[in-house]
């Protein structure tokens, strides 16, 4: 019996083997690997002896004042954007939850931006709202509500905010199906008493309805989160960080030290500031879900 | 199972003994060369077709085993190279990477090991060799170069009634009237500049007699934010705010488009800008002219690649194989794909003289390398923060200047 045991342990362990070591080849050894790096004065200068550094990588990343902010800009763009798309996302899988008729053509209809391109949908962004673009044309000489053009990607403001809607309008079709199907699992039995304690519509959707589906808002809420923080192809393509940095994010701005200058050191550090806020951020979002649900 | 072992060790056996064939074929050396010439291009083929056919046959022995890369992607390629040591034994690089390779400790100092360094570089241009000067000593060869000239939409300037600027206070009037609306109302742009980075803003500073560092490269204050940088950084970001500059914003209309419509009626650019209008807008007439003398003269920036061999090459064919693609033939081959010569005996060839880029030649002559050393990048982004600022009306020219000064002389330590 024991003996037995051992073989199916061993078999285990050589069925496991070859999914660990991708794995391990993949996922582990570069995050080690990422760590050391992050500890090494990494430069292009430097890449053939790579002294330790300790943290001098973390000092400059904590002492450079684009890399706040671009962190700024990665807070404001999650801040606005997961709710944006979760909001809308949640609205739009409650209307179709409640129809009948013509169901998967608003389903396909909502989800079409979600499989088109980053790079293309950003393009496209970009020609809509170029200062000679599609939206300046529209309001200055159709409608005539302005009297010239207005710079939108210029700025950083403006320009982070085209961004933030073209993340939004991409991220509301994933968050509508995934809505979708967690609001077909609330027991519907929840609703009839509801009726029958005399619940308005509303007071249905705060009491029944959200508490419903809370494991997959907080499943949403890390996801979109963790999105929002990577976010990277749509500012690349609309503005590439112009003017001057300041509507670059985390991702780009770690892209650019890496590979425009060199310091991968520096990106190396910056990558962990990133995964250790990231990290904290879903202990966040678990405990206070937890704590409501106390 | 026996056969399935045998099998496979046949088959290892087979692909060992071909690459061992392959690279000890009766003695022959093989450099392993790496371009970043297009692999579509008409320069790809010339090298593929013509100059590696005529070197080996010169140079019996000697094979060259070219690859082409993306520009940015021969860059990061020579950077991982370095790290598993696997490096090519030469290849063509931007002016602009070889500082940081030689700060690796991976380029072969050419004055110090080879020979006849003196005879091979006489032969080439000054102010393209001094883009491989690196701390006191030569890391590459020039290979090709280029500068940039104004081009001019001949019919704007025409109607309004302003001459090309010969001076830099001409320019700064000729950009200013240039600029309002046109017939359609719509707006135009007297001048054109793409980005904010030392690219664009160094020939400027250079022709009003400024300067970034300086002639040893140790130190920026006192140059970067002396008297003649300020001026021209005021004057340009003065035109940016009147409304005259423009084409360095992400909404901006880019510089092809914009020039070829009538949008912008000067531009800055190299000779690559003739085949793109030819290609995009062959109506727009144009016409080209030097950059506007200042103070400091007509002082543009250079460009260029230059051939350089690595620490790992075989130094006797690698030196070779430089010296023939830096030699008259292989540079008039090349020139009449575009590229233009620093071999001073090509560049008085017919090809040359009659060629499109015939008047960037004169460019050259005057023209200035941005600083060769390894924070180059990290400096040229400090620029280009600066100038936003500045031209943003966010900071002064002198007050954001001070600053780079500052974050500048730390970079040159």
């Amino acid at each position: 019996m024991i003996q037995k045991s051992r073989v199916n342990r061993a078999q285990l362990f050589a069925l496991l083997l070859p999914g660990l070591l991708v794995f391990g080849m993949f996922t582990v050894y570069p995050i080690v690997r990422l760590f050391w790096m992050s500890l090494c004065d990494m430069r292009f200068s430097s890449m053939l002896t790579q002294p330790f550094a300790g943290l001098l990588n973390y000092r400059q990343v904590f002492g450079d004042g684009t890399f706040w902010m671009v962190f700024v800009n990665s807070v404001v763009y999650t801040l606005i954007t997961v709710p944006g798309q979760m909001v809308i996302g949640l609205f739009i899988a409650v209307l179709l939850n409640g129809i009948k008729r013509f169901s998967v053509t608003f389903r396909v209809i909502n989800y079409l931006p979600v499989v088109t391109s980053w790079v293309i949908a950003s393009l496209v962004f970009r020609y809509i709202f170029n200062t000679e673009g599609l939206l300046n044309h529209f309001l200055w000489k159709v409608l005539g509500v302005t009297s010239g053009n207005i710079r939108w990607l210029d700025t950083r403001w403006s320009g982070l905010s085209v961004a933030m809607i073209l993340g939004i309008w991409k991220g509301i079709g994933w968050n509508m199906v995934i809505f979708l199907a967690a609001l077909q699992q609330v027991p519907k039995d929840l609703y009839e008493a509801a009726d029958i304690d005399g619940c308005g519509a509303w007071k249905k959707f705060v009491c029944v309805t959200l508490p419903g589906i809370r494991g997959t808002i907080l499943f949403a809420l890390i996801e979109l989160t963790i999105g929002g923080f990577n976010v990277f192809t749509s500012i690349k393509m609309i503005t590439g960080g112009k003017p001057a940095h300041q509507t670059d994010t985390l991702l780009t701005w770690m892209y650019y030290k890496a590979f425009s200058t060199g310091q991968f050191g520096y990106a190396a550090a910056l990558s962990f500031v990133m995964a250790l806020s990231l990290g904290l951020l879903a202990i966040v979002q678990f405990r206070m879900m937890r704590s409501r649900e106390a | 199972m026996n056969t399935f072992r045998k099998i496979l060790a046949a088959a290892v056996a087979c692909m060992l003994l071909l690459s061992a064939c392959a690279a000890l074929a009766e003695g022959e050396t093989v450099i392993n060369f790496w371009h970043h010439y297009s692999a579509q291009s008409a320069e790809n083929e010339t090298l593929m077709n013509v100059l590696i056919p005529a070197f080996e046959a010169e140079n019996p022995g000697i094979k060259v085993n070219a690859v082409s890369h993306e520009w940015a992607e021969l860059h990061d390629k020579v950077l991982v190279s370095a790290n598993s040591n696997a490096l090519p034994d030469v290849a063509r690089c931007d002016i602009a990477w070889l500082p940081e390779f030689q700060k690796m400790g991976i380029l072969v100092a050419l004055d110090e090991e080879m020979a006849d360094f003196a005879d091979v570089s006489g032969q080439l241009l000054d102010s393209a060799m001094s883009t491989a000067a690196i701390g006191g000593h030569y890391y590459a060869l020039a290979l090709n170069t280029n500068s940039k000239i104004v081009f001019y939409n001949t019919a704007m300037l025409e109607e309004a009634g302003v001459a090309v600027p010969a001076t830099m206070d001409e320019w700064a009037e000729a950009v200013k009237a240039l600029s309002g609306e046109n017939a359609n109302g719509q707006q135009v742009w007297g001048w054109n500049e793409p980005a904010l980075a030392g690219w664009n803003i160094c020939p400027f500073i250079w022709s009003f007699g400024g300067a970034l560092t300086d002639p040893d490269q140790t130190v920026a204050t006192g140059y970067v934010n002396g008297p003649q940088t300020v001026k021209a950084v005021e004057t340009f970001a003065a035109l940016v705010q009147a409304g005259a500059i423009t084409g360095f914003n992400a909404g901006d209309i880019p510089m092809t488009d914009g020039f070829g419509t009538g949008r912008y009626a000067m531009m800055l650019e190299g000779p690559w800008k003739s085949a793109e209008l030819a290609g995009a807008y062959p109506d727009v007439v144009y016409g080209t002219a030097p950059i506007p003398a200042g103070e400091g003269g007509s002082t543009s920036v250079l460009g260029g690649e230059d051939i350089a061999m690595f620490n790992t090459a075989n130094r006797e064919a690698a030196w070779r194989f430089m010296q023939f693609m830096t030699g008259e033939y292989a540079e008039t081959e090349m020139a009449k794909c575009g590229q233009i010569p620093v071999n001073k005996a090509a560049l008085e060839s017919d090809t040359v003289k009659n060629a499109d880029y015939a008047p960037f030649i004169e460019a050259i002559q005057t023209a200035r390398a941005r600083p060769t050393v390894a924070a180059w990048s990290e400096m040229d982004n400090g620029l280009q923060v600066a100038m936003t600022a500045i031209v943003n009306g966010e900071k002064t020219a002198q007050e954001a200047l001070d600053e780079l000064a500052a974050q500048w002389d730390e970079l040159l330590k």
